[in-house]
């Protein structure tokens, strides 16, 4: 499949099957979806997977900042040059996405990446630990949200520096 | 005489995090029933440095110099991802002969990581001559590489708008030297590696991944081609001095180690043949263009092929000298999946086998393993333990 | 005065043999694999660290040295102070690269500690980003022929069951 067929595959998959969205082509290789609802994002994610372009290159988190009050969760599907990215805005506070990870299970490491970085919960996740942060890591703290200050946690956990000794396997 | 321990009990091994070798040290607990891997999680995160937030607070020069260090491996390949996504944004066209080097490079680099790779895998496996033979040859690219920009690691070839050297005469004929005697050792170790019978009970196979479940696990790279997956980024989406230089893609069926191995050697040729062919058509012109301090507000989506895969980089812009975001996607976290899925049904002694398959941006190797037991009993295996209960393993089955 | 000279003699024997075969263990603590590769490098037959009888073990109850790269992160800092205090004594730690000096490129970042010497004593620092394998071979001789100095002082201090203790305090 060539890059101009899979964007027309999607734009046409957006169109008949969800009508409460924008589309957008802020690049001549890419198709942006900006999904209003929820719901249309589980329906949206398998067309395209039944439709072969259903290879979930990143999802990428943006915080849109304390003013705005919202996140943006970006799923970027490639297929040859084309990138199709369906972006999902959610509040601030409270956050939640439904999980991928039953139709493709190659999310679940960016969706535990998303829930510990931008704190948005990924609902019915598998497994949803820590992936790149320690675990003593403090509750609703998120490193890459704007609010968020460098240093800040590194110096007070450096004061606070004990061995104990104690076997720890994590 | 492990085996004789632990027959009718299921425990869990936690493998790592001590892995020197990873660009994302990673631990993974694995559960094994007898000498059978029955479970696997993965745990990342060792070598987390909070980069995607540090380059918030830095200028996009300042960011090509950390987003360099992310690997030391594929350091190249980053910095030409940043490069390549900064330039769209900000609407600069570079010129020829800067796509070129930089391809070029990326083509080096390719080359000396692979060699690291196929040596250190070999050391896995217990084949320490190879992975001394391998080691000796990979010095050559790495004189190269400092013969072309004074570095043997990190090069710093680019600049935004650029790149900061040019090849000359000299330096085109040193390459097209070294090219001829890497090319003679290729074929030796692809020889070897394909034919060696007792090199191939390691990896004849061992962690088979079909087709259908390469694209279903999302694995990139020589992982994926391995498979039989079409996935080459050069391929499919050229980017910089692809479009005038094309790559052929190169893939293997059989989807077990053996194809791994075999993938990533004639992906050397590849190299060499691509690197050939840019000394002797070499356009010319300019190193750089200008760029502006300020880039236009945006956001942009680069992906090019590391060694390792697919690597994705997704650059929003405000308007301002500082980015707004930067997401980085490497290749090792796409195939790590992958290989907490295929170590399921295999051999303990398989484990190290299969994570080095992916090529997991290995440099060394040695590690901790803990055997974790119910009842309190606790052992501590090095990575080099498990390594040698592998060769064991294999000595005592086919003896 | 037997007794002395006695120690005096095993003391030098020890020092020679652990200036002839200094056992190392590397460790990664959250670098970007640059200095690791080129640990590995001067493994390897061209630079051979071999001859000076230097061994990468697995295992740190076998080693001597802590060859140590990367800024530490946070999540690695337990293991570093977990596999120093596993070493035997007396036991020498080298920080390789400008990340374990001082944090390098990734200094002030919010899961890096800055350095190694933040969290365990280091007894040699070798520069570079990433250092070239002659330097790293040069940091290491460096640090075995201040060994060979004779200042390893012995102090004895007979304990409660009768038995003298040694403990050395070379460096």
């Amino acid at each position: 499949m060539n890059t101009q067929e899979a964007l027309k595959i999607a734009s046409l998959l957006v169109e008949e099957w969800v009508w409460t969205t924008e589309t957008e082509r802020p690049e001549p290789n890419r198709l942006d979806v900006k999904l209003t609802k929820l719901d249309d994002f589980i329906p949206i994610v398998v067309g395209l997977r039944v439709q072969r372009l259903g290879y979930l290159s990143a999802i990428t988190g943006l915080d849109l900042g304390p003013e705005v009050g919202e996140l943006e969760v970006l799923y970027h599907f490639c297929t040859a040059a084309a990138v199709v990215t369906l972006r999902l805005r959610v509040p601030r506070d409270n956050p939640s996405v439904p999980s991928l990870c039953s139709i493709i299970p190659s999310a679940e490491p960016f969706e535990r990446e998303l829930r510990e970085m931008f704190g948005v919960d990924v609902d019915k996740h598998p497994n949803p630990i820590h992936i790149y942060l320690p675990d003593d890591w403090p509750v609703d703290t998120y490193p890459l949200r704007k609010d968020f200050e460098q240093g800040t946690v590194s110096t007070a956990v450096r004061r606070g520096v004990k061995h104990d000794g104690k076997e720890n396997n994590g | 005489m492990m085996e004789k321990k632990i027959m009718d009990e299921t425990f869990t091994v936690p493998i790592g995090p001590q892995h020197p070798a990873l660009k994302e040290p990673s631990h993974f607990r694995i559960t094994v029933d007898g000498e059978i891997v029955t479970n696997a999680v993965v745990r990342l995160g060792y070598a987390h440095r909070g980069i995607e937030k540090a380059v918030e607070g830095r200028n996009w020069i300042q960011n090509l110099y950390m987003l360099e260090r992310i690997c030391g491996i594929c350091s190249h390949i980053h910095a030409t991802a940043y490069c390549l996504g900064v330039e769209q944004l900000a609407g600069v066209e570079v010129p020829p002969r800067a796509q070129a080097i930089r391809v070029l490079t990326a083509e080096l680099e390719r080359i000396h990581s692979h060699f690291l790779w196929v040596g250190v895998a070999a050391h896995e496996a217990g084949f320490d001559t190879l992975f001394m033979y391998i080691w000796r040859d990979r010095e050559t690219v790495m004189d190269l590489l400092e013969t072309l920009s004074g570095n043997r690691v990190n090069y710093s070839v680019n600049i935004l708008g650029g790149v900061k050297f040019d090849i000359n005469e000299e330096q085109a004929d040193a390459i097209r030297k070294g090219l001829d005697y890497l090319e003679e050792r290729t074929n030796h170790y692809l020889d070897v590696v394909s034919n060696d019978a007792m090199f191939l009970q390691r990896t004849s196979g061992i962690g088979v991944m079909t087709r259908n479940q390469a694209e279903v696990l999302g694995t990139v790279g020589p992982t994926a081609r391995a498979s039989n997956v079409a996935r080459d980024v050069r391929v499919e989406a050229p980017y910089g001095a692809y479009f005038d230089y094309p790559a052929n893609i190169v893939l293997e069926e059989r989807g077990d180690l053996t194809a791994r191995f075999v993938v990533r050697i004639k992906e050397l040729f590849e190299s060499y043949r691509l690197i050939r062919l840019i000394l002797d058509t070499l356009p010319s012109g300019d190193l750089e263009t200008r760029m502006p301090r300020r880039i236009k507000e945006g956001e942009t989506v680069c992906r090019v092929e590391a060694p390792r895969g697919e690597l994705f980089y997704f650059i929003k812009s405000n308007g301002t000298d500082m980015p707004e975001r930067i997401k980085i996607r490497t290749p090792t976290i796409c195939n790590m999946t992958s290989v907490v899925k295929l170590v399921i049904g295999h051999q303990l002694a398989d484990v190290p086998m299969i994570l080095v398959g992916i090529d997991p941006c290995f440099s060394c190797n040695d590690r901790m393993v803990i055997l974790d037991r119910s009842d309190g009993y606790k052992q501590q295996w090095t990575w080099e333990a498990l390594r040698q209960h592998g060769i064991d393993y294999y000595h005592e089955q086919h003896s | 005065m037997t007794q002395n000279l006695l120690q005096d003699t095993i003391q030098r024997l020890k020092t020679w043999a652990r200036i002839n075969s200094p056992w190392v263990l590397h460790f990664n603590s959250g670098s970007c694999n640059g200095c690791d590769i080129e640990i590995l490098a001067t493994l390897t037959p061209r630079y051979d660290l071999e001859r000076f009888g230097i061994k990468l073990m697995g295992s740190p109850r076998h080693a001597d040295v802590l060859l140590c790269t990367g800024a530490v992160t946070r999540q690695a800092r337990d293991r570093l102070v977990r596999i120093y205090e596993q070493m035997h004594d007396p036991k020498f730690v080298v920080a390789i690269g400008a990340c374990a000096l001082s944090g390098g490129v990734f200094r002030g970042c919010y899961n890096v500690m800055d350095g190694i010497d933040q969290v365990i004593p280091v007894h040699a620092y070798i520069p570079g980003c990433p250092p070239r394998p002659e330097a790293i071979i040069d940091g290491v001789v460096k640090l075995l022929s201040s060994l060979s100095i004779p200042t390893a002082k012995v102090e004895t201090q007979p304990s409660t069951d009768g038995r003298i203790e040694t403990k050395e305090c070379s460096l």
